[in-house]
């Protein structure tokens, strides 16, 4: 017996312990505040679902729970019988036909809401934005409209549809900012879609969600909503100065070190290579040995980019005539 | 008796104490042989586990390397799935289908011993690929194309692991047929089929859905091997192959899989209530429909594993709700088993307590289940914490409790003597504690946006909460394990445990008719089957002539 309340105590310990700190933060109890419309509806039918099953889980525990207190043997020996009830086929009927109702009313209401889940409303569908996404080992790789790149950053303008055709360069990845909208994978050869259309300047966080390797857990993804000004001068100037150095950190220095030090991948910073351009560029389009062929889609612009950065604040190394 | 079975076997070499294991072809030996193996991967595959969750107890973490990190994720999965959860099913039903039909053995025994064996060699080749030279497979262990493909996933240890599973796959496909054959073909007189126990009921579907799922499995293993060392190119799409079309193979073969997982577990809650709530069992024919229900079922939702794929709106549709569909057997299952304890007389020896652990716990695995259904919140919670929860309390909660359950109550059948009460409701008491602990936060984090298979995460705050949480229940987990083997220590090596007669339990099946342990036969005789419980049957018969 003081066994059972000791762990009764243990257990009431830690669910209000628990309790109290998720309160305080929606703890991951519901879905996350959604920031999208795609994303608002897949949380309505999220707490559409939750009222049904929350209510068989308490019937089906608290019928299971009384049960065991009401018909606990109490000293009766094993050798007394039970009711000897065999079965009942009106409860069969019953127990059948309310999942079978309630199922329904579930897929009546997602297939309600989907229209608004898989495409943006026909009124807000006049000129999108559109982005290519490209998922590499380990890194996501954004083009706008003009041209302009962004490595694992997505810049969006508050309110506009924005829909992102998403690739994959090699494996496996999956595309998920969890306050915009739901999963797609980037698959490689095939070409998958999804829209936004953001509510709210901020911040959005997401990460890989399909194992993709080694550095899975470092594809981290931010999708930054501002102004349509802010956007707009993001994609005309700020996009190309930034570049350099969002390759290194995005592409290069999750294996190698922040500052080329080592980490995982070799030690690189004082590697001559890094400031031959052609050097450079045939290893990061082909890959080499264990390094996967990150840039193979990259263009002139972006190799570019990577050997100024490199050169001016990551290689430290003899400089090399002609480099 | 004694002497009738001396002059059956004669003694010579196979008689020695490690001979008989080896040449046995009795499928009890062979049962208790799957078993026992089983456990040894169990606790190889816990021990993967607890590392894993040391390595998340808290964020940014190096308990392990990332590169050990993705060979100890994916040798857990498999160990679990291929190495302990289907073939300590096949354990229990090689053990106890020809003892609850009343049969002398299974219809082919050489095969059966077969089956052991090729479930041994697999097993011994997936754990030697760990000495590999550069380690074992770390794709995960569903493996997607084109990561496992030579290109990303370069060295043997990929190929070892197809390797492993094709041979289990061969053992499985053996022992199904076998099952299959001896099901129905040797019952005893008067054993309908509706009279059969509703654990040989589930080995029967558990049977068809093997015969049926695994050779896409066996197909989709080969393509991938062709892959890696054959210069094909089904799987990779920068040579015309295509990535997805591996998913559809594996998961046609995935997703029975599961139920063919959790069918057996539900047939031995099945056998495990009546007994202990002195009942018969609550709508045994819904409970047998919603079985070859969930079976036929199981093998049409393959595709709700790849909602996030891209698949045509009509195919998630179709899936979503053929998905759902299987949520109302299952949900026949649960009610019949809570209307199973209703007025009864209930007895909380450890095997009730396993089994009604098991309905609570499959219950929130069921539930969790529907929103992965609804294709568009699997949009928001696949592939995370959440999944990794779900699956946990359907296949831990579910299947493993069960197990543990049958653990406890066919124990005495099998060795003669009961396993110790106070030990086993401590070991099912830490488990109960400990699994809730674990995998109950692992629901909150897949909503917080935690993906699973990550080495380590960068959030403090709820994330290393929750985490932390986790993580000391697997630890409480790992101490009720220690319990368990305490447990078997202190009843079969120190001999404390009480001998059991042939029937303990006061049960209702055939094999507790016999001896415990049975003799070589099985039966000297069986008796005229005339319901689903004959030994109640008998016990009123003989209580009626005296």
């Amino acid at each position: 017996m003081r066994r059972r309340l000791f762990v009764l105590g243990l257990l009431g310990f830690v669910v209000l312990a628990t309790a109290s700190v998720a309160a305080a933060a929606n703890g991951g109890f519901t879905p996350q505040h959604a920031h999208s419309p795609n994303a608002q509806r897949i949380n309505q039918a999220y707490y559409v679902v939750l009222a049904f099953t929350a209510a068989i889980f308490l019937i089906v525990e608290t019928l299971l729970v009384m049960f065991i207190w009401r018909y606990r043997s109490r000293g009766r020996p094993r050798t007394v019988d039970g009711g000897q009830v065999h079965g009942n086929n009106r409860l069969e009927i019953i127990w059948t036909l309310i999942p079978v109702g309630i199922i329904s009313v579930i897929f009546g209401f997602v297939f309600y809401k989907l229209p608004g889940i898989s495409g943006p409303p026909t009124a807000h569908a006049a000129n999108p934005l559109e982005v290519k996404l490209d998922a590499h080992q380990f890194y996501w790789q954004f083009t706008y409209p003009n041209g302009a790149v962004s490595i694992d950053e997505l810049h969006l303008p508050v309110g506009r549809v924005v829909k992102i055709d998403i690739n994959s360069e090699d494996v496996n990845h999956s595309w998920w900012i969890p306050q915009l909208g739901g999963k797609t994978d980037a698959i490689p050869g095939r070409t998958n879609h999804i829209w936004y259309q953001p509510d709210k300047i901020g911040t959005y966080y997401g990460q890989c969600a399909e194992f993709c390797g080694l550095f899975h857990e470092r594809m981290l993804a931010r999708a930054i909503v501002t102004s349509e000004a802010d956007y707009e001068s993001f994609v005309r100037t700020r996009a190309a100065k930034e570049l350099g150095k969002a390759e290194w950190e995005g592409v290069c220095a999750k294996c190698h070190g922040p500052q080329g030090e080592g980490d995982y991948g070799p030690a690189i910073a004082a590697n001559p290579t890094l400031v031959q351009p052609s050097g450079l560029e045939n290893i990061v389009r082909n890959g080499r040995g264990l390094m996967p062929a990150v840039g193979n889609n990259w263009t002139q612009a972006q190799f570019r980019a990577l050997e100024t950065y490199i050169k001016a604040s990551v290689y430290k190394g003899a400089s090399t005539s002609g480099g | 008796m004694a002497a009738r079975s001396e002059a059956a076997y004669p003694v010579t070499w196979k008689s020695g104490r490690v001979a008989r294991w080896l040449v046995t072809v009795d499928h009890k030996r062979i049962g208790i042989l799957y078993i026992a193996t089983a456990l040894v991967f169990f606790f190889a595959g816990g021990i993967l586990a607890l590392l894993m969750r040391a390595q998340l107890a808290t964020p940014n973490e190096s308990v392990i390397t990332k590169n050990r990190y993705d060979e100890v994720m994916t040798m857990h999965g498999t160990t679990m799935v291929f190495l302990v959860v289907v073939p300590i099913l096949a354990g229990f039903g090689n053990y106890l289908v020809p003892l609850m039909i009343g049969a002398r053995d299974m219809a082919f025994p050489r095969l059966n011993a077969l089956s052991y064996w090729l479930f041994l060699l697999g097993g011994i080749v997936l754990y030697l690929s760990w000495f590999s030279a550069s380690g074992p497979a770390r794709a995960g262990w569903t493996s997607y194309p084109t990561l496992s493909e030579l290109q990303f996933s370069p060295g043997h240890g990929q190929d070892y692991w197809i390797l492993s599973l094709h041979i289990l796959t061969l053992s499985s496909l053996a022992s199904a047929i076998n099952f299959l054959v001896t099901i129905h073909n040797m019952r005893t007189r008067g054993m309908t089929w509706m009279r059969m126990p509703l654990f040989v009921w589930a080995i029967e579907v558990y049977s068809v859905l093997l015969l049926a799922a695994l050779p896409a499995l066996s197909a989709g293993l080969t393509m991938l091997l062709l892959d890696r060392r054959g210069y094909t190119h089904f799987f990779i799409p920068s040579e015309g192959g295509n990535a997805v079309l591996y998913q559809h193979v594996f998961w046609f073969f995935g997703h029975p899989e599961v139920y063919i997982m959790v069918l057996p577990a539900m047939g031995m809650v099945s056998e495990i209530l009546p007994v202990f709530a002195r009942k018969p069992i609550f709508g045994y024919t819904a409970i047998v429909l919603s079985t070859i229900f969930i079976g036929f079922y199981s093998m049409l939702v393959w595709a709700h594993h790849m909602f996030t794929v891209g698949l045509p709106t009509g195919l998630d549709g179709f899936f979503m709700i053929s998905s759902m569909i299987i949520a109302v057997p299952t949900g026949i299952k649960i009610f019949n088993w809570v209307a199973t304890t209703w007025r009864g007389n209930l007895q909380f020896d450890t095997p009730m307590l396993f089994a009604l652990g098991f309905i609570a716990l499959f219950t929130m695995g069921g539930l969790s289940g529907i929103f992965l259904a609804a294709f568009p919140i699997d949009w928001q919670v696949h592939d995370t914490y959440y999944v990794v929860a779900h699956f946990h309390y359907v296949l831990f909660g579910g299947s493993l409790f069960a197990i543990f359950g049958g653990v406890y109550y066919w124990w005495p059948k099998i060795f003669g003597r009961l396993l110790d009460e106070r030990l086993g409701k401590l070991h099912f008491w830490l488990t109960f504690v400990g699994f809730n602990l674990t995998f109950l936060p692992q629901h909150m984090l897949g909503l917080l946006g935690m993906p699973r298979r990550v080495w380590t995460y960068h959030h403090g705050g709820l994330w290393e909460t929750y985490n932390l949480i986790s993580t000391i229940g697997s630890g409480i987990m790992g101490l009720g394990m220690l319990i368990f083997l305490v447990n078997i220590w202190r009843t079969q090596i120190a001999r404390r445990g009480i001998r059991a007669g042939n029937d303990p339990w006061l049960a209702d099946t055939l094999e507790w008719y016999t001896t415990s342990p049975p003799p070589p036969q099985n039966f000297d005789s069986v008796p005229y089957v005339t319901s689903a419980r004959p030994l109640r049957d008998l016990r009123r018969r003989l209580a009626e002539q005296t």
